[in-house]
């Protein structure tokens, strides 16, 4: 079961990589026919991220004590004091722009550049440290693995 | 017709998401130089992770409803997209930096 909440958290985790991408794009070509999608992307953007947030902090709270032992005593301990430590804050980080995001596609886009421009910088910003989050998570399911393998 | 302002909520929760962006940079340096605020935090929640997402969420909401009072923050659009930009940058290498070279 806890290997589903933390599938479930990756799961999550690229749903929001792909939404904000799409939506960076539905963006750039902004116009009355795509504005009602444009702000159902953005809370699905917002969504997506609330539900990795919650099924990866779980996991953290309750189930990650085994696997950073596992991680420490191996041979990549980085994989927590550097990739683990910078996730767990970065992300927080992260959590703030997605929910940002509806708050920023209720402005009248078609009509206004500059809400356009905040749009797209958001939803960069969104993708790239999502993006980042994904790999640093990767690295630290490698440093458990490194950990398990026989010396 | 080219509308070249951002809406009130637009900007009070955008500084406000930089602001706490900010402060969230600040306590991990804080929690992990000081063995006191990291047990203070532990206590609050039973996880001083817990207890940090929970500050800097409050911290957002609250920051960005106080900012949208009146007419809200008034700014060009590009001063507030550097500062949006900026801040989110900044608070990221802080926290990046501080484990790299710092901790």
């Amino acid at each position: 079961m806890r290997e589903l909440i933390l599938m479930a958290h990756v799961l999550f985790g690229v749903a929001c990589i792909v939404a904000s991408v799409w939506l960076f794009v539905d963006v750039l070509h902004a116009s009355e026919m795509n504005l009602p999608r444009i702000r159902k992307m953005s809370w699905a953007v917002a969504a997506a991220m609330w539900l990795a947030s919650v099924a990866g902090g779980y996991w953290y709270v309750a189930h990650y004590k085994v696997d950073k032992a596992i991680i420490l005593k191996g041979p990549w301990p980085f994989a927590h004091e550097i990739f683990m430590e910078t996730k767990e804050h970065l992300v927080i980080m992260l959590l703030l722009l997605a929910t940002y995001l509806p708050i920023a596609a209720a402005g009248n886009l078609p009509a206004s550049k500059d809400a356009r421009r905040v749009m797209l910088w958001v939803t960069c910003l969104t993708a790239l440290l999502a993006l980042l989050m994904d790999g640093e998570g990767a690295l630290i399911a490698m440093g458990a693995k490194m950990g398990l393998m026989p010396k | 017709m080219n509308d070249e302002t951002l809406s009130k909520n637009t900007v009070s929760f955008g500084l406000a998401l930089v602001i706490a962006s900010l402060v969230n940079a600040v306590l991990v340096v804080a929690k992990e130089s000081s063995k006191a605020v990291m047990e203070g935090m532990k206590a609050v929640t039973g996880h001083h992770w817990t207890t940090h997402v929970a500050i800097v969420i409050l911290l957002f909401i609250a920051l960005g409803l106080w900012l949208r009072r009146g007419n809200g923050p008034a700014m060009t659009a590009s001063r507030f997209i550097r500062i949006l930009a900026g801040g989110i940058i900044l608070s990221g290498l802080i926290i990046v930096g501080f484990y790299l070279i710092g901790d």
